[in-house]
């Protein structure tokens, strides 16, 4: 009897485990009180798809309370000790911390979860200045949202990659909510212009950096590192590795000046082209530091780009030549190798250009400038091989004109005799 | 002494030569639709040979296949012309095809004594469109191989023999390596081997019976019919269409050229834009047509079904149009049904093409 007691209990509990929100009264109550208000001002719209919720916690693991009191609110909430209600701003990272900060805890949910968000919050500027008191800094719900909190990789999560720039602007793009900060407020707007942003909002590449990847996201700081080269660097790895190694790498840092962001810019960042090397017009980027003309800049600067403008020129040459040859019906798909292999050297010696080493540039573009000549020799070769087709074929065709005029001569003549 | 001598004194060459100089070709207005069949031939004739020569470069093998193709026509001497003229000869000859057998259903030359000669020339027409659903797949490229995808789906839609018969051609429940073998075991060797049969018994009937006239020449006593002699005259007729024919496979070859397009990969996504050789499109887009199910049956099978019986009924027509000779009678009603083919053939392949 008491085995069947047991498995009964297990079954029917097994069953209920799904509905055991409709068992818990802070649920039961706040969803009737949020159907009385309007649908903006709900505050439980998401709380079924909620995370927490999800794993099992309830509405007293942050809030405190009793929710076995059903019919009595004061038992439920303001007689009882624990409760705390809306958790203040000041509060929140200590109150998420109580789990987040404890990895044997949250181990039981992922392995591979991490523990140091709210120590490195700390360390950020939102931190530092909610110490201070300044209750106006973001907090753990101004980015991850209150009830209905996604994890970071649910495409509605206000963190998930495509949507941390807004989440980040809707206190950032604010004028007058930053005004005591006195920090610049059009960062999303120019991001949005950016080669980073179009490709993160318009492309949805979560590859590409959000504002999180460069300023961190717990530990949110304006970046503080050594070298701007190193968080560029972190994707750019073969500028980085070639900056480093350059004579601009120590002789910026000695200057104060911020190293990449000085020649691409940074939230409104562009996608670079040759322009920047042009020496003589607006785009020259070595100018807003180099005097233009008669500088060293300048003439590594028209060195490298008469490599990168010439390798570009035949390449593009090449590639035009080919595909002239491939709609002539010629087989070519062994020149799009060679075609390949210059147009991978063109990418990397536009890369190189940031050794600022004119041999650097040269010896890179030297397999390029290879592969490029034997794309456009064989492009040339599959052309007058379509020449020498028409010329072929135009005899073949002469003769067997020839043949047919003979024969209706030869027709005409029997027609005749007979 | 001449070689001919020579040879006519081992084997007689008389009776050839009496038969040449005997066989007449009648000349009227539609002298001019006999050429289509001799083209037909020609093409046939270059199938083999460039064919032939395909044979020697072409390795069947989802791993050899397109590589093979694509040396051929880009390393072989002349290799591009090979595979152009017999890509192109393929197209025409069934296009020729289709126009002979229409000028012949048109004139009524299928009537007495010539039921056979429909018949056999029915039957080549079926290998050759199974020449061209073989040889299609064999450049292993993304179109063909999702082109007899579909092809084969098809031809399972049959009841009872249809899963066999999926099974059979794809040699296996999916188009495969052992597909390509088999569609090759096929197109060089059990076609033509047919081929050359059913095109020996035409032949031999045409050779037999002669040209036909239309019911209203025949009536009048032959000498009264205009004709000229089948040796030289008309052979050298023949023969100088044969070379404008060949002449405009070389243009086309050289100006139209056959693209090789990507490797087939099946593990990709069908491309967009997969249709069969334009002589299956007015079927395939027919069976597009037909809603998924219809009356008791599935729409694909019963688009089939409709095709089979029509083809039946066309190959049939010897034996039910009753009075095709008779100049006298004046039932227009399978002229109508061959008029009704034509335009549905044309309309059907041209929707295909457009949308």
């Amino acid at each position: 009897m008491k085995h069947v007691l047991t498995i009964t209990v297990l079954v029917f509990g097994t069953l209920l485990s799904g509905d055991v929100l409709r068992k818990d009264a802070c649920y039961a109550c706040h969803l009737a009180v949020d159907e009385d208000r309007d649908e903006d001002a709900r505050i439980m719209t998401h709380i079924d798809e909620d995370i927490h919720l999800q794993v099992g916690l309830s509405c007293a693991d942050c809030h405190g309370g009793d929710p076995t009191a059903f019919d009595d609110p004061d038992a439920a909430m303001w007689d009882n000790d624990t409760f705390i209600g809306a958790v203040p701003r000041e509060d929140q990272p200590d109150v998420c911390g109580k789990c987040h900060t404890d990895p044997n805890f949250m181990r039981q949910y992922t392995a591979s979860v991490r523990t140091d968000e709210i120590q490195q919050y700390w360390t950020s500027q939102h931190g530092k200045l909610l110490k201070e008191g300044n209750s106006k800094v973001a907090v753990c719900t101004s980015c991850h949202g209150v009830h209905g909190i996604f994890p970071k990789d649910d495409p509605r999560s206000p963190v998930y990659p495509t949507h941390v720039p807004e989440t980040c602007n809707s206190c950032h793009g604010n004028a007058d909510y930053m005004a005591e900060f006195n920090i610049p407020t059009d960062q999303f707007e120019k991001y949005q212009t950016s080669v980073h942003g179009k490709a993160l909002l318009e492309e949805n590449d979560i590859g590409a950096p959000a504002c999180n990847d460069c300023h961190g996201n717990h530990g949110a700081l304006p970046p503080d590192v050594v070298t701007i080269a190193d968080i560029c660097g972190t994707c750019h790895v073969n500028n980085r590795k070639l900056f480093i190694s350059s004579h601009l790498n120590y002789d910026m840092l000695e200057m104060g000046a911020k190293q990449c962001i000085e020649c691409h810019g940074n939230h409104g960042i562009q996608h670079p082209t040759d322009d920047l090397l042009k020496v003589g017009t607006q785009k020259f980027v070595c100018q807003s530091c180099h005097e233009q003309h008669g500088d060293k800049a300048a003439i590594l600067a028209t060195q490298m780009d008469s490599v990168i403008d010439s390798l570009s020129v035949r390449y593009e040459r090449a590639q035009k030549k080919i595909e002239h040859a491939e709609q002539l019906g010629m087989e070519v798909s062994d020149l799009y190798a060679d075609l390949d292999d210059s147009r991978r050297a063109l990418i990397q010696t536009r890369t190189s250009i940031h050794s600022f080493n004119f041999a650097t540039v040269q010896k890179t573009a030297e397999p390029g400038f290879k592969a490029t000549a034997n794309a456009l020799e064989g492009a040339q070769g599959a052309l007058a091989e379509y020449n020498q087709r028409r010329v072929n074929l135009f005899i073949m065709i002469m003769a067997a004109s020839f043949l047919v005029i003979m024969l209706i001569f030869k027709i005409k003549n029997m027609q005749k005799k007979s | 002494m001449k070689i001919i001598d020579w040879i006519d004194e081992r084997i007689s060459l008389e009776a050839a030569r009496k038969f040449a100089k005997k066989k007449e070709v009648p000349v009227f207005y539609g002298t001019v639709w006999y050429y289509l069949g001799g083209v037909a031939l020609f093409l046939f004739i270059i199938q083999i040979f460039t064919g032939i020569m395909l044979t020697f470069y072409y390795q069947p093998g989802i791993n050899t296949a397109y590589e093979s193709v694509k040396f051929i026509v880009s390393k072989v001497s002349f290799g591009w012309l090979v595979r152009e003229m017999h890509s192109w000869s393929a197209n025409l000859f069934i296009l020729f095809i289709f126009l002979h057998m229409f000028t012949v259903f048109f004139a009524k030359a299928y009537r007495k004594p010539r039921e056979m000669t429909w018949l056999s020339g029915m039957l080549l027409l079926f290998v050759a469109l199974g020449f061209g659903f073989s040889g299609y797949l064999l450049p292993w490229n993304e179109l063909s191989y999702f082109a007899t995808r579909v092809g084969t789906e098809i031809a399972g839609a049959l009841p009872f023999v249809g899963d066999f018969i999926l099974k059979f051609l794809r040699a296996g429940d999916e188009v495969s390596g052992a597909t390509l073998t088999r569609f090759y075991g096929f197109h060089v060797a059990v076609l033509p081997l047919v081929a050359i049969l059913i095109l020996g018994v035409h032949l031999m009937l045409v050779q037999f019976q002669g040209m036909s006239v239309p019911p209203e020449l025949e009536q009048k006593p032959e000498k009264r019919r205009g004709s000229i002699p089948f040796f030289p005259n008309f052979v050298l007729r023949d023969v100088t269409v044969w070379l404008v024919v060949f002449n405009i496979i070389a243009l086309l070859a050289l100006f139209f050229p056959w693209e090789l397009g990507n490797k087939a990969d099946p593990l990709a996504p069908a491309p967009a834009g997969i249709r069969p050789e334009w002589y299956f499109m007015f079927m395939f887009q027919t069976l597009k047509q037909i809603p998924a199910h219809f009356l008791f049956m599935e729409g694909e099978l019963f688009g089939v079904l409709i095709f089979m019986i029509g083809g039946a009924i066309w190959m049939l027509v010897p034996f039910l149009d009753k009075h095709a000779g008779d100049p006298n009678f004046s039932d227009k009603k399978w002229n109508r049904v061959g008029i009704f083919a034509v335009a549905f053939i044309i309309v059907m392949t041209v929707w295909g093409y457009l949308v």
